[in-house]
């Protein structure tokens, strides 16, 4: 299949898709010659031919030469750039606030996992993307990053935690610095946290190059600052720097451009949301909605393209007892796509993303309890447990770097008011959390009366600040004026509520 | 190292990059386009013989600056930080006691060479933005060398990371010359008058110069400017967007230094001891990721991230900072704290962090900060002056805002800036500028 022209037709989404048999990854002995070819640095992949394999409907055919001799003549900064003009137009008309259908999938080339201290990071290329950036939650605060020159890359990582497999899903300054032959190539860059449908939470941007060549990329990771508990206690407090390698030149263009799959034209804005890569082209359409949670054939951490993808577990995998919330309020979706209802389903939205909440006390829960409530809390005699997982829809990705609060009523009566803080959890993921503590502490509410949350209770997660974190195509409109949300607490004995 | 050349870049460009180069060369470069410029130069206005007429303090900036419509004190135009090392034939026996030290302390001989060197500068410019303003520092690796260690009134401990994202290089020189001037001309000038080939200054015989006292580090050595306009003149450097906005003084695009946000020089002075009269500087240097700041962000972010969230929606700041007058703005009334911002706003602006530092509303820093293309990349050399370093720690702690629930990218302007570098000094009072001794009346 000739690559595809996005001005053009919209033909090439459900045309030739090839699944394919396996990603042609770098061999290892390249990581081996680069880290002592560079001893300055202190672990380097190589990005080769490799490419995300579950994602590319176009595996390995329209790889011909023909166009090459046409994208060589991009040297001069004009919208095309070294692309020849053929990265894809993203528009899509009169989008739904909520989330929706992109007009294709991405390709890329993926790297080798990069060792970096307790973190292991997969570097992944694009060409320049268009993202939406986020600083705030009005209209203002949303703007579209169009890239203005065609010479460079999308440059992405994934960061995981090497022990849990956790991906790390929060920005705490992580920074690439590009050299070529041992030059810095322009200033260092700390790349956006950034939400995609098919990469899940990621971090990257786009990084102009200037000119065809190698390219050696350091990452530097900074330390954790999040709340941590279980596994996660204690990791990720050192500085910790890796590096890859890749090539920018015809063959690297060719791939990226030429191996993206658009979707046919009338799909492009629907809801719905692509399935995560290295998922699997099975059904693959985008239609979202295969599997018990409404979610488009999720992968669960490494898959065959290596890939991490950061997941949240589904709603009936929590302990404890999950409060009950009405599913029509915040602008719910009545069903999934497919007309099935699913235990997802049920679950209030806030401008389109599911919350989870889950009560764990100390009679029923007692080691999720003491997990959650960490180290620092064990003196002031931990209660209970309160989790909120707001989450995307279909793909089950977390939406970090908002600001939660949660609200008690009693009979009508507000008996406590809680920040939630943003948490890692090596079983359950990211959440925001609050330990309630139990009569006598000085964390509990006012008097001496246990503020302790019990059944018949009402529970409002309200959102301060939406999820600071920035979007590509098919995000941009969800998660951002999220309504409040007012859960019920069921019978304790119930316990472990699935909803059903 | 090659002069810039003169047919590519716009005539205030081409001065910058002269700057930037330094030399003779550069001077001489520098002297023939203002000389043959449409606009006569004026002649640089030349110093005083008296230097009690001189203020006492090296950091007495302020009266002899410009000022403008708002009353915010300017800074010169343009700038050298050069970095200096005692030579080996500077090293005497100061302490005359024929101990023979690893680091030797500087001879008397070259002390009274460095202070005729200096004066010698004062006497050929005024001590004026159109003249010439300095200060010389020095590191606590410089204080290393003498026996006895700096007194308890002086707070200059070693350079150290602030942060945990940075892994900067410390400056362990002995010292540093900032030299500032309106005029281009000036800065190099004064530099090779101290250490090139020159035998007068602005008329000024040239009796010694400072080659035998000091090696520069050429591959350290630090330029910049600040001032409307000058920063909107570098789009030729890479990394310099052609949106940085025509009036802006500093790179990232507003107004900074504004008078209720700066300390006074009295608050920045050392009260006690043998250096009461001296300040302490810290001089971080950092690159800005300017395309982004300018590309991705639009306007109303990048007030929220600078100022605060409410600066941006009541648009309270203007293009460039223009309607802010003489303050920052962030202590009136409506400005939520940055507790408050993380968590309504998801965003914390910079002076928003800045604030918290404030001691009974009084800001601890005077800063004398300014842009910088050097190593063709846009960057900033943070200069700060205050009682002790302890103060800038502490500011830094705040501006850092380890403790507030947000986003990196959030955080203020932390996700634009790289820091390279941080180096402490002690600016002595003027009587002490010459190589002093660590405990320099015992």
């Amino acid at each position: 299949m000739a690559p595809d022209d996005p001005t053009a037709d919209d033909a090439a989404g459900s045309g030739d898709r090839t699944t394919a048999t396996g990603p042609a990854l770098a061999p290892a002995t390249d990581t081996t010659t680069m880290a002592t070819r560079r001893t300055l640095l202190s672990r380097t992949g190589a990005i080769s031919g490799a490419l995300a394999t579950g994602l590319a409907g176009c595996l390995g055919l329209g790889g011909g030469g023909d166009d090459n001799g046409e994208e060589s003549d991009g040297e001069t900064t004009d919208a095309g750039g070294d692309y020849g003009g053929r990265q894809p137009t993203v528009t899509v008309e009169d989008p739904p606030n909520a989330v929706f259908l992109p007009t294709h999938r991405e390709a890329m080339r993926v790297g080798e996992p990069v060792t970096a201290g307790e973190f292991r990071f997969v570097p992944m290329l694009s060409y320049p993307h268009p993202f939406w950036t986020i600083a705030g939650s009005d209209d203002a605060a949303v703007e579209r990053e169009t890239p203005e020159v065609g010479r460079g890359v999308h440059m992405m990582i994934t960061v995981q935690d090497r022990e849990t497999g956790l991906v790390v899903p929060v920005d705490d300054g992580i920074q690439f610095r590009v050299r070529s032959d041992g030059e810095r190539v322009g200033s260092p860059v700390s790349p956006w946290a950034m939400l995609s449908q098919e990469m899940g939470f990621h971090f990257g941007d786009n990084v102009g190059l200037p000119g065809d060549g190698t390219y050696e990329v350091e990452v530097t990771i900074p330390p954790l600052s999040v709340r941590r508990t279980g596994a996660l206690a204690g990791r990720g407090e050192e500085r910790v720097t890796g590096a890859f390698e890749f090539e920018y030149d015809d063959e690297f263009r060719h791939q990226v451009i030429g191996e993206i799959d658009y979707l046919e034209r009338n799909r492009r804005g629907e809801r719905g949301a692509l399935e995560p890569m290295g998922a699997g082209s099975d059904g693959g359409d985008g239609s979202g909605g295969s599997d018990a949670d409404g979610n488009a054939g999720h992968a669960s951490g490494m898959d065959h393209a290596h890939v991490p993808y950061a997941t949240v577990p589904a709603v009936d995998a929590y302990a404890g007892t999950r409060l009950v919330g009405d599913a029509s309020a915040g602008g719910a979706s009545s069903a999934s796509a497919d007309g099935e209802a699913t235990a997802a389903d049920e679950l209030p939205r806030s401008d389109d993303a599911p919350i989870v909440t889950v009560l764990f006390d100390a009679d029923a829960d007692e080691s999720d309890l003491a997990r959650l409530a960490g180290d620092e809390n064990r003196t002031q005699n931990p209660e209970q447990y309160l989790l909120v997982s707001p989450r995307t829809p279909y793909n089950r990705v977390p939406l970090p770097d908002a600001a939660l609060t949660a609200s008690i009523e009693r009979d009508g009566e507000l008996v406590a008011e809680y920040e939630l803080e943003q948490t890692l959890d090596s079983e359950y993921g990211h959440h925001y959390g609050v330990v309630v503590s139990g009569p006598g502490s000085d964390t509990s509410g006012s008097g001496s009366e246990s503020t302790a949350i019990s059944s018949g209770d009402s529970v409002t997660v309200s959102v301060d600040s939406p999820p600071q974190v920035a979007r590509h195509q098919g995000y941009e409109t969800a998660f951002l004026e999220m309504e409040s949300v007012t859960f019920e607490v069921p019978d304790a004995a119930e316990g472990g509520d699935t909803g059903n | 190292m090659t002069l810039p050349d003169r047919s590519a870049l716009s005539r205030r460009a081409y001065v910058r990059a002269l700057v930037a180069v330094g030399g003779g060369a550069a001077l001489s470069a520098c002297l023939d386009v203002t000389r043959d410029g449409d606009d006569d130069p004026d002649p640089v206005p030349s110093g005083t013989d008296d230097p009690d007429s001189l203020p006492a303090r090296q950091h007495a900036w302020n009266e002899f600056s410009s000022r403008d419509e708002d009353g915010n004190v300017q800074l010169p135009d343009h700038h050298a930080l050069v970095p200096l090392s005692l030579a080996s034939d500077a090293a005497g026996d100061a302490e005359g006691d024929g101990a023979d030290d690893d680091a030797t302390a500087p001879s008397k001989d070259a002390s009274q060479t460095t202070e005729t060197a200096l004066r010698t500068l004062e006497r050929a410019y005024e001590w004026s933005h159109e003249g010439l303003i300095f200060t010389l520092g020095y590191t606590p690796a410089y204080f290393d060398r003498f026996e006895g260690s700096l007194p308890d009134s002086v707070d200059l401990p070693a350079p150290e990371a602030l942060t945990a994202r940075e892994n900067p290089v410390f400056d362990e020189f002995d010292a540093l010359l900032h030299l500032a001037s309106d005029r281009p001309d000036v800065v190099l000038a004064a530099e090779e008058g101290l250490f090139g080939d020159r035998d007068e200054l602005n008329g000024t015989d040239l009796e010694t110069d400072l080659t035998g006292v000091f090696d520069r580090h050429d591959d350290r050595r630090r330029t910049g400017f600040v001032g409307a306009g000058l920063p909107a003149s570098k789009t030729n450097v890479p990394g310099v967007p052609e949106s940085v906005p025509e009036d802006a003084p500093f790179l990232m695009g507003f107004r900074s230094g504004f008078a209720r946000t700066q300390a006074s020089e009295d608050r920045v002075t050392i009260d006690a001891g043998p250096f009461a009269g001296g300040t302490t500087q810290h001089v971080s240097s950092m690159d800005i990721q300017l395309d982004v700041w300018f590309g991705q962000d639009n306007h109303h972010q990048r007030v929220s991230k600078l100022f605060s969230p409410t600066h941006a929606a009541d648009e309270l700041v203007g293009e460039v900072g223009d309607e802010l007058a003489d303050t920052s703005g962030v202590t009136d009334d409506g400005i939520a704290s940055a507790e408050d911002a993380a968590r309504e706003h998801g965003v914390v602006g910079h002076a928003q962090k800045a604030a918290q530092a404030r001691e009974d509303g009084n800001p601890p820093l005077l800063r004398r900060d300014f842009s910088t293309v050097d190593g063709d990349r846009p960057g900033q050399h943070f200069l700060a002056l205050q009682r002790g370093i302890g103060e800038f720690v502490r500011v830094r702690e705040a501006m850092t805002g380890a403790d507030l629930d947000i986003s990196s990218a959030n955080n203020g302007i932390l996700h634009y800036l790289f820091v390279n570098r941080r180096g402490n000094y002690l600016l002595p009072p003027r009587s002490l500028r010459a190589l002093p001794a660590a405990a320099p009346n015992s």
